[in-house]
């Protein structure tokens, strides 16, 4: 019954909206798709039971993914569309369709099945992406397209690789791989494959160009999916072969590598916030800044591993409500530079706070989550003996949270004579999310 | 057979890292899917009668007539220049090209003799291909060019995947399909409106930051 609803009441919708003409009716199919998904989802967790198949970290995922689909859907309710209803219409399918592709990929346990989710992802969200169809955002698509296909085919190396590390009973379920006459020498190479293949798609440099053109061009509610929703789902099948890795005894390679990715991925974001004068693209940064805290959170293993989890789940959240915030401010003032905005504390109270409180949250600042998942990844950094990461992290750190808190604080602060107001779904849809974070912050799910 | 059409597969890499031609660029995907249909027909004892139609049908209509008229077309209606405009020269593309077969042949042979199921040769043909496959995506500045290293990389994986479908059949199919998918998703939809909508057809953004 699950099943039939999960997958087939988008497909019906995706019918539906076909005939429908109606921009409303188009939002409400789309509305009504994300609650059976949050309904589906808590569900699962309400009953410990797992749905279809899934396990606990796809479950994790996939509750992410229904909470931000929800906001984007109420969201959607507010947002001013220029476009043809026939566009909207496409934009619309192909929206439910990458919700599906996320979920596949969130419930899948074999390797193969979860790579070709991933690849629908990719053509699904491209299009998403070049909705505006100006010509930056098909520059972007392309781009996005182009490197995430590329990392795709590497991460379909890693897998074929995976087969070959089989020499008996070759498989891709996860859970049936035979530990004991694996090739720790092909297995090995598959993972450095995997993970800079999966990787690309997760926005972890050295294969991140993609990220910022992609995130900043797309519209806001495709840009919170894309960088709260879709780098998380790129993240389970790293997290799935890592399994293996540490298992077969290759932990410290595992730990290494993303040690490594994870502060480059840092360094690269809080050399580029610096550079940029696009607001959206700040947001893009940081995104890749947080993925490559992640990395460093598995990095060092141990209670580390929580505070990535913790991570994932505050950062999807917040920049989710980042991303939707910075699309209220595009409707204002219709430009992206924020050296041509300011004063929009003037301009619209309740965006302008909703940046700031986004701006504390996502540095970092009590009660956000991302205050525990820090504190614990840097404990966890020290604990380990490396120091060096540790006083490497904590100086890029401040830089990027100096830059985002300086780009609020130019954009609401200043004189502005002019006053515009929003719908209020454009309001809610973050704050909820930021409430919700600053829920999570507040009453920590207990560590096991 | 098979290991006199894998070595002219090899080579045809080598002759990828000297040309300075688009048009030879075209002509060396052509060859390399012919060369994969022929490497399929010869494997078709180990793989069963309808993965052998779809990578027929893959190899010998979309890479090596399909694809390549596509390229080819979408130069012409845009007269793009004929030359790579690669950012090295073709003797360090061809020093480069000698590392990678090392790496890749060296690669195969460290490898503990137990775990080794596969034919080191195509092996180490196949993986070299990818890395040639990255190697023209990096190295070169047009969009058109990026779009060739990715296609040969793709004969790289698909060569690989050829050597693993024997443990995994369904494996194969699972690249076919989604490489079909992008295919015409990479032709139909983003080259052509690519093509009306940039002036020109050099992208140089493609691989740059900021």
């Amino acid at each position: 019954m699950n099943a039939i609803l999960l997958f087939a009441f988008p497909v019906l919708a995706i019918v539906l909206s076909l005939v429908i003409s109606s921009r409303r009716k188009i939002d409400l199919l789309v509305l009504f798709h994300a609650l059976i998904h949050s309904g589906l989802g808590l569900c699962a967790y309400i009953e410990r039971g797992s749905l279809m198949g899934m396990d606990d970290l796809g479950l994790f995922i996939y509750l992410i993914l229904s909470v931000l689909y929800a906001a984007t859907a109420f969201y959607r309710l507010g947002h001013k569309d220029s476009s043809t209803i026939k566009n909207y219409r496409i934009h619309s399918i192909f929206l439910m369709i990458f919700v599906m592709a996320m979920d596949g990929a969130a419930m899948a346990k074999d390797l193969g099945l979860i790579w070709v989710f991933v690849e629908a992802t990719t053509i699904s969200s491209a299009l998403l992406i070049s909705y505006s169809n100006s010509k930056k955002s098909l520059e972007a698509a392309w781009k996005y397209l182009f490197i995430c296909s590329v990392g795709i085919a590497l991460a379909f190396a890693g897998i074929l690789l995976l087969v070959i590390a089989q020499p008996e009973h070759a498989t891709l379920l996860i859970a049936k791989i035979d530990l004991s006459t694996i090739s720790p020498f092909w297995l090995k190479i598959s993972f450095v494959f995997i993970l800079i293949g999966f990787g690309t798609k997760m926005g972890l440099a050295p294969l991140h160009f993609w990220l910022p053109d992609a995130h900043s061009e797309a519209p806001a509610p495709i840009s919170a999916l894309l960088s709260g929703a879709l780098l998380n789902i790129a993240l389970i099948p790293i997290l799935r072969v890592d399994k293996l890795m540490r298992q077969s005894g290759m932990g410290d390679l595992v730990q290494e590598l993303y040690l490594l990715m994870g502060i480059l991925s840092v360094f690269i974001a809080a050399v580029f916030v610096l550079r940029t004068k696009d607001y959206k693209r700040l947001l893009a940064y940081s995104s890749i800044e947080n993925m490559g805290l992640i990395m460093i959170a598995f990095g060092c293993g141990g209670v580390a591993c929580y505070a990535g989890l913790l991570h994932i789940l505050g950062h999807s959240l917040i920049k989710a409500a980042f991303f939707l915030t910075a699309g209220n401010a595009l409707e204002i003032y219709k430009d992206k530079n924020y050296e041509n905005t300011s004063g929009l504390l003037q301009i619209n109270r309740g965006t302008a706070w909703l940046w700031l409180i986004s701006s504390a949250m996502i540095i970092g600042l009590p009660p956000s989550p991302l205050f525990t998942s820090k504190f614990l990844i840097a404990t966890a950094l020290l604990g380990n003996g490396y120091y060096l990461y540790f006083g490497l992290l904590m100086l890029l750190l401040a830089v990027i949270s100096w830059a985002i808190f300086n780009v609020g604080l130019r954009i609401c602060l200043g004189e502005s004579e002019r006053k515009k107001s929003l719908s209020v779904w454009l309001y809610l849809a973050p704050a909820g999310l930021l409430l919700f974070a600053a829920l999570i912050g507040i009453f920590l799910p207990v560590m096991n | 057979m098979l290991e006199i059409l894998i070595v002219i597969f090899g080579l045809s890499l080598v002759w990828a890292s000297i040309t300075n031609m688009l048009g030879t660029i075209i002509k060396i995907l052509v060859m390399q899917g012919i060369i994969l249909f022929g490497i399929t027909l010869l494997k078709t004892t180990q793989l069963n009668w309808l993965s052998f139609v779809t990578i027929a049908l893959e190899t010998l209509i979309f890479k090596a007539i399909l694809i390549p008229w596509f390229i080819n077309d979408t130069m012409k209606h845009n007269q793009m220049r004929r030359e790579v405009e690669a950012s090295v020269s073709n003797f360090f593309s061809l020093a480069l090209m000698s590392l990678i077969f090392i790496l890749s042949f060296a690669l195969v042979a460290a490898a503990p003799a137990w775990s080794v199921k596969l034919f080191p040769l195509e092996f180490g043909i196949a993986f070299a291909t990818i890395l040639k496959g990255i190697f023209i995506i990096i190295a070169n500045k047009k969009l058109i060019t990026h779009l060739m290293g990715y296609l040969i990389m793709e004969n790289g994986i698909f060569l690989l995947s050829l050597s693993a479908g024997s443990e995994l059949p369904y494996i194969v199919s699972l690249g076919v399909s989604l490489d079909i998918m992008l295919s015409v998703l990479i032709a139909v939809l983003f080259i052509k409106r690519i093509r009306s909508t940039f002036d020109e057809d050099d992208s140089p953004e493609t691989l740059r930051e900021d």
